[in-house]
């Protein structure tokens, strides 16, 4: 599949946390901005995928869209759990790319606190397993294997709060450099998960909107163009010891896989990648995330930490904004924000949390279920 | 008349009392040679038939964990502050997701443990209703 002709040509996001204003308000908000960004008006979106999991209520996808104009256009309502709004990104990108519309806007928005899952309303054999606690075991399990320490956990989730105090739309900004003695201290929430170590569960939204090369051109001004060069969704394959019960997310292998067909979309490998974003819901995520994108080998992620490789400023910088850890992870906005940020480095205008010279971004996300999607960005 | 019965059916047999160990109900598929837990419709492999087996009692402890919560969704662990979970290897090679028995610092990945059924509730008659947990061989049915 080809992307060549599709371009993001609008971002808009609101503060990811507590708010006080139903979610619609919030989709409004962020849906107006990312028109505002791109310069055009609601009825030059030729389809709108809204991605929300619950936090908004039945039909809030369509009501919400009542707000922005009545103007016949065709919505969709896409929920693929965490990876919901990088699903509706994708969506929105294969109208641009089939070239069934000239602009198409992905817009998600949640409340990641109001929302319900299997087992959480009966006692049941197949009980619902706490994110907390089943990537906890992927960390045990780390440990036993490569001898990755409770540090190593505390210094990316330290590094991913040291990110958010320079993003202010993050959910959690801390007033000092947050320490790895801080984020151990924090209250245990599953062995070795501490309550720092663990995303910010809020609300929030975010939309972006993609378009054609003519229209991307046309509106673009002087800022640079922002293409999508890669979008890849997979869904889990079988492998040794797979679980199908009570599994948040399926097999590491599924990052490793997607991301391949997602290098070979854009051409390009890890070694090009100047910024990356991916589901950092836990430390040992993102550890693992370093090494199934490729960035480094198995197992050598430790020392990519311990070299502060990913941090801003480092050679390859991981959730530039805060990522999950801390800008925070409402659910359904929650990949369209990787998007936001990614777009705006690649712009140049990530104050305070700028990579320098960016090009190249991609963002990852996963989905429980499972599925994993991931999109590389790049500017022209 | 039966004081305890499955939560759900079709995961774990009940045993009567001297009729050995409770097993997991999985399924195994002729084409592709592997075993499955719990039941498939369908091989995720081959896409073939599969056929239902009941799997080992005991295996070995893949991971583990201690979730600061005495609750997993609405089943409540006990009066502990907490609750072990784990996944576990079984001879199969099925790994299970599953509940431990004991308490923090009881686990080691790599040792044996062995399938046992507790009570989460109990009916409008007053009979236990049970599921499945995994729990250090030694310590196994002690709980």
């Amino acid at each position: 599949m080809m992307l060549d002709d599709v371009y993001v040509i609008g971002v808009g996001m609101t503060p990811f946390g507590q708010h006080e204003v139903p979610v619609g308000d919030l989709a409004f908000e962020a849906g107006v901005a990312a028109l505002a960004d791109a310069g055009i008006r609601f009825d030059d979106v030729g389809v709108l995928y809204n991605g929300y999991i619950g936090g908004g209520g039945l039909l809030a996808g369509i009501t919400v869209a009542k707000d922005f104009g009545l103007t016949g256009l065709p919505i969709v309502h896409v929920e693929n759990a965490s990876a919901t709004g990088s699903s509706a990104f994708r969506e929105a990108v294969l109208q641009v790319a089939g070239g069934h519309a000239e602009v198409a806007m992905a817009l998600g928005f949640d409340d990641m606190n109001r929302m319900g899952g299997p087992g959480l309303f009966k006692p049941g054999v197949e009980t619902v397993m706490l994110p907390a606690a089943f990537f906890a075991m992927w960390a045990t399990r780390r440990m036993h294997d490569y001898g990755t320490t409770v540090e190593t956990f505390a210094q990316i989730a330290a590094k991913n709060w040291n990110h958010a105090r320079h993003n202010p739309l993050a959910q959690r900004r801390a007033d000092h450099e947050v320490t790895v003695e801080e984020v151990l201290a924090s209250r245990m929430i599953a062995y070795p998960h501490t309550s720092k170590m663990a995303c910010a569960a809020g609300a929030g939204a975010a939309c972006a909107i993609v378009a054609s090369r003519s229209v991307a051109e046309r509106v673009a001004a002087s800022r640079p163009l922002v293409r999508v060069a890669a979008s890849a969704q997979e869904t889990e394959r079988y492998t040794d010891g797979h679980v199908f019960m009570g599994a948040v997310v399926g097999p590491g292998e599924l990052t490793r896989t997607t991301s391949r067909a997602a290098y070979e979309q854009a051409g390009l490998g890890p070694a090009d990648l100047d910024l990356v974003h991916v589901h950092d819901a836990f430390p040992i995520e993102e550890l693992m995330y370093y090494e199934l994108l490729g960035v480094c080998g198995d197992g050598e992620g430790d020392k990519l930490v311990a070299e502060g490789a990913t941090a801003l400023g480092g050679r390859i910088p991981f959730s530039t904004d805060g990522g999950l850890t801390a800008r925070g992870h409402p659910g359904g906005p929650t990949g369209l924000a990787q998007i936001f940020d990614v777009t705006r480095q690649l712009r140049g205008e990530a104050d305070g949390c700028q990579v320098e010279g960016a090009r190249t971004g991609l963002a990852h996300m996963m989905g429980a279920g499972s599925v994993c999607v991931i999109h590389v960005l790049q500017r022209e | 008349m039966a004081t305890s019965r499955a939560l759900e059916q079709g995961y774990f047999t009940v045993p009567a009392d001297g009729d050995g160990p409770p097993r997991l109900l999985g399924s195994y598929s002729p084409t592709a040679d592997l075993h499955f837990f719990p039941r498939r419709r369908r091989c995720p492999v081959s896409q073939e038939a599969v056929v239902d087996v009941e799997l080992s009692p005991e295996g070995v402890l893949y991971s583990w964990t201690f979730v600061v919560s005495p609750w997993m969704g609405k089943n409540r662990m006990g009066d502990l502050e907490g609750h072990g979970v784990g996944q576990v290897d079984l001879p199969e090679g099925v790994r299970v997701q599953t509940v431990l028995g004991g308490d923090m610092g009881d686990w080691e990945i790599g040792m044996p443990v062995a399938l046992e059924l507790y009570p989460v509730m109990q009916d409008e008659e007053g009979t236990d209703l049970l599921t499945f947990r995994f729990a250090p061989l030694a310590a196994a049915g002690a709980a």
